[in-house]
């Protein structure tokens, strides 16, 4: 045992750096997130107050108006870019001419930060003269939308504006994950599909879809912890308060609110709490539905 | 969809010769339809890009823009791009882009893969608790811990400095997970064999391993570069000295501030987008193959 222990110290000294940086910037903070969310500064110190913060979250009107609006702009935006994305990947796989060209067309917005693509398109969506509206009146649309300037929940606000723009941005990377997919079933499911008779659409309903399922999981995961912290975006077109009327506000932008502007760290730390349980129990019910179906389709393992 | 039908409802009349001409005629037809359909997309992807270049060489968009949109300036002038190199430091935030993301991704290349080197091939007790704790942590989000980082960072002074660009982010769970995946395919004869040889640890890290790790380093330096280059939500906590913007946090300062010009604004935006669109243009190969390799984004 010691002679195995002493074998063993050189690669505790390999790894003990990335440790040591972990420990400080990903165990500590998450730890100390915990923990500042039970406290109340007084003074000087940190006094323990329970779960004040979470009875105060919870009975808070601008919290549960952003957790709600994270939900909604988080479903919204997959349930379209999800099935838009699919459509588009079984389209391109099946083009001959230039995919890569389109491949990469597609994934242009991807590598460009997101607050350059949100300043341009605070632009692209600006009411009198933007690029859309612009459009929109060449077409004789009367009125023409407000989008960033409209609060209320309709087609055209400031929710439709900014998932437009989350659409737009992603839908590369969707169809690339789809197409690694789509890639990836076995051609004899097809050639088994011809001999049967299957039609294009039974192919791809009986065949395709069910195979895609992986790749539904990954995206659908993916997918949910990013739109529960988006910031970035919402953040260079409505602040840290999500103007017009917190319309824009999500979860990650209440959070920067409430610890950078109104100083109030602890309570920043138990939103941060529940935004952390949220991700966990949506990626554990994503995984587990996952792991269910994979392991009783396959007996064998 | 409609095309591929047409195949079973040919009719059944028609010769064999025939059948196969308007089979040929239905897969161009198709090829054609689905041509359109992404050069629509691709033409939505490119217009608000284009949008922005032909703006931000119009003077007079400053002033007051067109009602219907142009996609070129009736007035093209550099005007608003010295505006905007006079207005803002952009040149030292590129530098201060280059050295953040540089550093950054060096440490995070390093740390991922001397570290990914030991969990698939050394031999250590514990070995698989230390690797499973290290999987959990990816989990954790950045949001979650950015206060607690945020305080750590005043504690050390590092707030204000590059330090506090690069340091919390040189270590990643991700890129040991993928490094250890891939070493762990190296065959065990071909280190034993260095081994044997009288090579230590790093040695047979830097000489055997590495060279081996091209696709997985390559994927890495891709994402973290990205991340750290677009990064905006931590430069704003930390980093409030404007001689160390970076590209992207200056960018969205200078357009978070009220009053900015169009024209101006949407110069800056071209100035921040289109060296690394370029760049794109030569790697964008590569960086799609990194991105499948990983499944992440940037």
């Amino acid at each position: 045992m010691l002679k195995r222990l002493r074998k063993s110290l050189i690669w505790y000294a390999i790894i003990s750096p990335t440790f040591i940086l972990y420990g400080l910037f990903v165990a500590y903070p998450t730890f100390e997130t915990f923990r500042l969310s039970f406290f109340q500064e007084v003074a000087t110190h940190q006094q323990f107050v329970g779960a004040l913060h979470y009875v105060r979250l919870l009975g808070n009107r601008v919290f549960l108006a952003a957790l709600l609006n994270t939900a909604f702009l988080g479903i919204i935006f997959l349930l379209i870019v999800i099935p838009l994305s699919l459509v588009m990947a079984s389209l391109l796989n099946n083009l001959r001419v230039w995919p890569n060209f389109f491949k990469a067309v597609y994934f242009l917005p991807q590598i460009t930060s997101t607050v350059a693509v949100a300043l341009v398109f605070s632009y692209v969506f600006q009411p009198n003269w933007g690029l859309v509206n612009g459009l929109l009146r060449q077409l004789g649309v009367e009125p023409l939308p407000l989008w960033l300037a409209e609060p209320r929940y309709v087609m055209t606000g400031s929710r439709a504006a900014v998932t437009i723009l989350a659409v737009w941005v992603a839908l590369g990377y969707y169809m690339l994950i789809f197409q690694a997919g789509l890639q990836a079933v076995p051609a004899e499911l097809y050639d088994a599909a011809v001999v049967d008779g299957a039609g294009p659409l039974q192919t791809w309903w009986l065949i395709t879809l069910p195979n895609l399922r992986p790749t539904f999981i990954f995206l659908f995961i993916t997918g949910t912890i990013d739109a529960m912290s988006r910031f970035s975006d919402l953040w260079m077109l409505g602040g840290p308060a999500g103007t017009p009327a917190r319309s824009l506000q999500t979860i990650v932008l209440y959070m920067y609110q409430t610890a950078f502007e109104s100083n109030d760290f602890n309570l920043a730390s138990a939103s941060a709490v529940i935004l952390f349980l949220i991700v966990l129990l949506l990626t554990l019910f994503n995984f587990r539905s996952f792991l269910r179906r994979e392991f009783s389709s396959r007996p064998g393992g | 969809m409609t095309t591929s039908e047409n195949i079973s409802t040919a009719k059944p009349t028609e010769t064999k010769r025939g059948l196969l001409s308007s089979y040929r005629n239905t897969r161009r037809l198709q090829q054609i339809m689905i041509l359109v359909i992404m050069a629509i997309g691709a033409i939505a992807m490119i217009a608000p890009f284009a949008w922005m270049l032909s703006t931000s060489f119009s003077r007079s968009a400053n002033v007051a823009m067109p009602r219907i949109p142009t996609f070129w300036p009736s007035d093209p002038s550099i005007f608003n791009y010295k505006v905007a190199i006079t207005n803002l430091p952009l040149l030292r935030y590129y530098l201060n882009s280059f050295i953040v993301t540089v550093s950054a991704t060096l440490g995070y290349l390093f740390f991922s893969s001397i570290t990914g080197y030991a969990f698939a091939k050394g031999q250590f007790v514990g070995k698989s608790v230390l690797f499973i704790i290290l999987l959990t942590t990816l989990m954790i989000p950045f949001e979650i811990r950015m206060i607690p980082m945020y305080q750590l960072m005043r504690q050390l002074h590092l707030n204000d400095t590059y330090w506090a660009l690069i340091l919390p982010f040189i270590a990643g769970g991700f890129g040991t997970f993928l490094m250890r995946q891939y070493i762990s395919s190296i065959p065990d004869e071909l280190i034993d064999a260095a081994r044997v040889d009288g090579a230590n640890e790093l040695t047979i890290y830097a000489r055997v391993v590495l060279p081996l790790c091209g696709p997985p380093l390559a994927a890495l330096t891709i994402l973290s570069a990205l991340w750290r280059w677009n990064d905006v939500l931590w430069p704003l906590l930390v980093i409030s000295d404007r001689h160390l913007y970076t590209i992207t946090f200056g960018l969205a300062i200078a357009g978070r501030s009220q009053g900015i010009f169009t024209g101006v604004a949407l110069a800056t935006s071209a100035i921040a987008i289109l060296p690394l669109m370029v760049l794109y243009l030569f790697l964008q190969r590569y960086i799609i193959k990194g991105i499948m390799m990983t499944g992440l984004k940037g």
